[in-house]
């Protein structure tokens, strides 16, 4: 697991709206050259935030990078 | 010579809208009933004309970046602004519609971090850091359209393994009162954050919240029992998604051994929202 480089990636994503926008339209490419397993370098491919939290990616972060976070719903009963 | 006047602990995403997405009605009212609760706080607070407000919070990877994490810093300098987030989303979005600006207890915050140095408390500092939901979602409930009192933010690492530990914590609200007591000042303190929810910090437990064990720690803070916290360990305070009591203890140390009163507190799967006050002297 590269902790470093999945939550650095992570907090540029968020932070960086013009990486996030090359990100979302070249998600390869964004990846190019980083520091990722095949594990973790899958998941940003298919943009799957829990699991990249699972792969150690933090949970803040993959709650709010702007139209990439996970939204997790559990309405309560009345 | 200076006292503590105030000091109180509450949740921190004091927002209806994000509780409604979240947890749908039941949630905006019971963040609605708690926030009620926190603008009486706040009335209390101001009623004792208070020179500062110390509010001890966590960053939510926000103000610092993994250029570097510091275990404790003390937000130095005049004035502090807000974070400024691009298209927020979720807990982001607390800070919308709030002031960009905040006056800071220059003062204060300078003798926290140069006395806390001088005492074997090696703060970090900061003159840049802005601040997110965790410090002016309370801050704001707490004076609504009233004038902010200057603020000494002060931040504890609560999510980035290692963090500091609650008895660590515990020393350092010790010295915080220490300086207040020395000083000329009247000052209050909160911790904010909590109580338990996101156990783990993964995503499958989103939604789960332990409240057997928020029920032990508020026994605790109300008769003013305060070793057996001293003796949490990190490693409990993740698996019961207790992160943020990090900042509770570091009040708990600046008022202890006083007892206190629970003014609310409202479970919601997402997260067992409460507010909490303490009896000073």
């Amino acid at each position: 697991m590269s902790r470093y480089a999945v939550n650095s990636l992570l907090y540029r994503l968020k932070k960086d709206r013009a990486f996030r926008e090359r990100f979302l339209a070249d998600t390869a490419g964004a990846l190019a050259g980083l520091d990722l397993s095949e594990e973790e370098r899958a998941a940003f491919l298919a943009r799957d935030m829990a699991r990249i939290n699972a792969l150690g990616g933090y949970l803040h972060l993959v709650m709010s990078i702007p139209g990439l976070a996970v939204h997790i719903t559990h309405p309560e009963r009345e | 010579m200076g006292k503590i006047v105030f000091a109180a602990a509450m949740s921190h995403v004091l927002d209806p809208q994000y509780y409604q997405d979240a947890c749908g009605l039941s949630g905006r009212r019971k963040v609605e009933a708690c926030m009620a609760e926190i603008r009486t706080m706040g009335d209390r607070f101001l009623a004792r004309r208070p020179d500062a407000l110390v509010v001890v919070a966590d960053d939510h990877i926000n103000a610092f970046s993994f250029n570097a994490v510091p275990a404790m810093c003390v937000r130095i300098g005049r004035h502090v602004e807000r974070m400024n987030q691009e298209e927020a989303e979720s807990f982001d979005r607390a800070l919308e519609g709030m002031p960009e600006r905040y006056a800071l207890h220059e003062d204060l915050a300078a003798r926290i971090l140069e006395e806390g140095l001088g005492a074997g408390f090696d703060l970090a500092q900061s003159w840049e850091a802005p601040i997110d939901h965790a410090f002016l979602s309370p801050v704001m409930t707490m004076h609504g359209s009233r004038p902010v009192t200057p603020l000494v933010p002060i931040w504890v690492n609560c999510f980035i393994a290692p963090q500091p530990t609650p008895a660590r914590c515990f020393a350092l609200g010790q010295h915080i009162a220490r300086v207040v007591a020395r000083s000329p000042w009247a000052v209050g303190i909160i911790g904010t954050g909590g109580l338990s929810h996101f156990p783990e910090l993964l995503v499958p437990r989103v939604g789960e919240a332990d409240t057997v064990f928020d029920r032990k720690l508020v026994h605790w803070m109300e008769t003013g029992e305060h070793e057996p916290l001293q003796t949490l360990t990190s490693t409990e305070l993740h698996k019961t998604g207790e992160h943020e009591f990090l900042n509770w203890m570091v009040v708990l140390g600046a008022i202890t051994p006083a007892p206190g009163d629970l003014r609310y507190f409202g479970e919601l799967g997402r997260i067992n929202l409460a507010a909490f006050e303490w009896r000073l002297a």
